[in-house]
């Protein structure tokens, strides 16, 4: 093998296209890090707080809460089954409204929807990680509403004593803010079920139930009795397994585009790591052939000069995951196709985004190396000391 | 030899330099053309709106509808002089339908008032004895051409769907539609990937409490300058009801929608600048190496007495010529790849989402205007160098 101190120097010798072809990989190694930080926000920003023993029954085939809808019959029928979790002697569950409004979009043009749900005080009950951070909790039955710590100040009407229009002549005053651990809850409005289901006119009934079980592992016998009776309609899910499906689509899309865009962005830093070292080569011919004549096998040549393409794209992988760590307090707000509303999540760094992203960086090195790594591995030690 | 001929023969001189980097340009510029035709698109697509189409909606939120006696008040508004504001009003619902053998494929459906659908979406064109068989037939359904050959639907199938929004009819029994109708349409203002059926179906057989619902209101003003004014009027219409509406004409309404999509296109955006920086790099690359190449050549042609001048403005020719080498190749092929299959394919089988995806003359403009401007500057930290060469140093490197 080639002594690698030889490689390294060769790369400094060439400093400034070695810089610029380090700073391409890091360019697009940094794109699809960010990109699946991105998923891996919107997955972790969504799923955070699901508990195994919250169950939430919805209509039969809806996919989401938005689109469900449970008769105020069935409510008290799903409560009173057994394997539910009590408390005082009454089961721990209630229904929630879930319902969207378009708001103005703070910084853009246009407006988006935004999660309102209707709450019980059972409702607090399910979320132990929800705490008001700022203002005060809504008084039940008023036009009172709090908003999520993620979407306040990112919509017209959603900051702290501000006012929303739901119906006339009574808006919704925000007089508090709330945190939940980070969840899709953050980027919802909260307010009094009964408020909430006067303004939609959603007098017949809730979106989901939501209930607590009396131990995790029996979510399969009330999923049972709940789900044979055909006449509800209605279907069984664990909180964990809800969310994650919230999460799918858009930690799908996010993913794909990163991926279609990095692939295309890579070409860009694959030719550029190519031309880089197809010079290097060119100008290496005698040394190439000193080597050769010295008694190193074409093999060694092409690790060679391989290992010098891979120095530097993994350089630029490193700078680039960095620039995409230094990102990873940036919150986006974007709209979930599941909820058909905005979420606020931040980018998440992950292992496995820093590990893919990693790989690719390795993978445009040995792409835009290969070629000229051949290349140098065919020179004949006689033609090149002779030129 | 004048000197832009020198310039021309020195790119070519390392042909497979030559050919990667022209690769890299038209590679990148693609990438640019794509992002830009995406974040483009959706305000190209308001160009196929019409002026006079209005939409009244909840003013609150979509996921609540109005009552169906608002839909007769706009088709009977008048102007402060008495004579009508609206020529022609319908009135539509969301169905949500998801049919159980296509359970992963989304696609609209929506209930509309076939008596005045097509008087107000005029660019949808049904054959007269589908038409007939529409107005005949009270579980009839009319479906976009590209959704049935999507779906493989046929006129005369019967179509099974449920509703999450609705459950199940009233009397228990599902949704069933037989297609009647496939309609086309003359302009892009409406997409052909949905399934309309008749309102009054839908109204038999929702629940007591969603009945005689419209979900929202479209309709067509009499005189499209006047859009703003009639608006207005529909709006005050129910200012003082207990619902309250937004109405907007078609492109103020499409706008709108803008804010649900905003951040992807803000990082499209964003995108579109990372290529052109890894574009600039490429072409920084390229030109660096050759001119490092032949630096013994300028110190010569110094020596002779070429200005630092002249050969600062050779490199920035020759560099400013390989990015528009790129560049032509790059604007062909985003025609070919973006503008002809991509458009095709997002438009026939995403209407939905790009109504509209082609690339517009702007966008090869600023393609190529970047690559140039992209190219100049590449060329500029060489051409200064070679413009500050020292030549007796650099000549007895030469030797």
């Amino acid at each position: 093998m080639i002594p690698y101190q030889y490689n390294l120097r060769s790369i400094w010798v060439r400093r400034v296209t070695a810089i610029i072809t380090v700073l391409g990989v890091a360019l697009v190694t940094a794109v699809l890090a960010a990109a699946l930080m991105l998923a891996a926000g919107v997955k972790k920003s969504v799923s955070v707080g699901g508990q195994d023993d919250v169950a939430i029954i919805m209509r039969a085939g809806a996919t989401g809460e938005l689109e469900s809808g449970v008769d105020e019959s069935a409510v008290g029928l799903v409560l009173s089954q057994p394997g539910l979790a009590q408390e005082n002697g009454k089961p721990i569950g209630g229904g929630e409204i879930v319902v969207v409004v378009a708001l103005d979009k703070l910084g853009a043009i246009g407006f988006s929807n935004v999660n309102m749900r209707g709450y019980s005080d059972q409702s607090l009950k399910l979320r132990p990680n929800l705490k008001l951070v700022e203002g005060a909790l809504p008084k039940p039955g008023t036009d009172e509403a709090m908003v999520g710590r993620g979407i306040l100040g990112r919509f017209k009407g959603l900051t702290l004593g501000d006012q929303i229009s739901v119906r006339k002549n009574r808006p919704l005053r925000i007089v508090g803010v709330f945190e939940d651990g980070g969840s899709g809850a953050e980027s919802e409005i909260w307010a009094d079920v009964v408020t909430v289901r006067a303004a939609f006119g959603r007098q017949s009934g809730v979106s989901v139930v939501r209930a607590r079980l009396a131990s995790a592992g029996g979510i399969e016998a009330f999923r049972a009795v709940i789900e044979s009776d055909k006449r509800l309609g209605l279907k069984v899910k664990s909180e964990p397994d809800f969310l994650a499906a919230q999460s799918e689509g858009l930690s799908k899309f996010l993913t794909i585009m990163g991926f279609i865009v990095s692939l295309f962005f890579s070409l860009g830093a694959i030719i550029g790591a190519t031309i880089t070292m197809h010079a290097a080569v060119a100008h290496r011919t005698r040394e190439i052939g000193t080597l050769r004549a010295l008694g190193f096998s074409r093999y060694a040549i092409l690790m060679g000069f391989l290992m010098e393409a891979l120095v530097m794209t993994v350089t630029g992988g490193a700078i680039g995951l960095l620039a995409a760590l230094a990102l990873s307090s940036t919150k986006i707000s974007m709209m979930n196709p599941a909820t058909w509303s905005e979420l606020v999540f931040a980018l998440a760094p992950s292992t496995q985004a820093f590990v893919t992203a990693g790989l690719f960086s390795v993978g445009m090195g040995l792409l835009g190396g290969f070629l000229p790594a051949v290349r140098a591995s065919r020179i004949s030690p006689l033609a090149a000391l002779r030129s | 030899m004048n000197l832009p001929g020198l310039a021309v023969r020195n790119i070519y001189r390392n042909p497979v330099r030559l050919a990667l980097t022209v690769a890299g340009v038209a590679v990148a510029l693609l990438t640019f053309v794509t992002l830009r035709t995406a974040v483009m698109s959706w305000d190209e697509a308001k160009n196929y709106t019409l002026k006079d189409r209005l939409v009244t909606r909840h003013k609150v939120t979509f996921v609540m509808d109005l009552p169906k006696n608002y839909a007769d008040d706009v088709r009977d508004l008048k102007g402060a002089d008495g004579k009508p504001l609206i020529r022609a009003s319908t009135f539509l619902n969301w169905f949500g339908g998801k049919d159980p053998a296509h359970e992963n494929d989304f696609f609209a459906t929506i209930a509309a008032d076939h008596t005045t659908f097509l008087t107000v979406y005029d660019e949808i064109k049904i054959p007269d004895d589908q038409l007939k068989a529409f107005n005949e037939t009270r579980n009839g359904a009319v479906v976009g051409d590209l959704l049935a050959a999507k779906f493989n639907w046929k006129v005369g199938d019967n179509v099974t769907l449920e509703s999450p929004i609705f459950g199940a009819r009233e009397n228990g029994e599902p949704w069933a539609f037989k297609i009647v109708g496939l309609y086309s349409t003359t302009s892009k203002a409406v997409d052909r990937l949905t399934f309309y059926f008749r309102w009054d179906y839908m109204n038999d057989g929702v629940r007591a409490e969603a009945k005689d619902r419209v979900g929202w209101i479209a309709s067509r003003s009499v005189d499209a300058a006047r859009a703003a004014e009639v608006t207005a009027a529909i709006d005050k219409r129910f200012d003082d009801a207990d619902t309250q509406t937004l109405a907007q004409d078609e492109a103020t309404f499409f706008q709108g929608f803008m804010g649900m999509v905003s951040s992807v296109l803000a990082i499209m955006s964003y995108l579109s600048y990372i290529i052109l920086a890894i574009l600039g790099l490429i072409l920084a690359n390229a030109i660096s190496m050759s001119v490092r190449e032949r630096t013994n050549e300028y110190a010569s042609m110094k020596a002779i007495g070429f200005r630092a001048k002249t050969l600062a403005s050779l490199i920035l020719t020759e560099s400013t010529l390989i990015a528009l080498a790129g560049a032509i190749p790059g604007v062909i092929l985003s025609y070919l790849i973006v503008d002809v299959a991509l458009g095709d394919f997002l438009e026939y089988n995403l209407a939905n989402f790009f109504p509209v995806f082609r690339v517009k003359f702007w966008t090869y403009a600023e393609a190529v205007a970047a690559a140039t401007v992209i190219g100049l500057f590449a060329g500029i930290v060489p051409a200064l160098t070679v413009a500050r060469l020292n030549v007796v140093e650099n000549l007895r490197r030469v030797a």
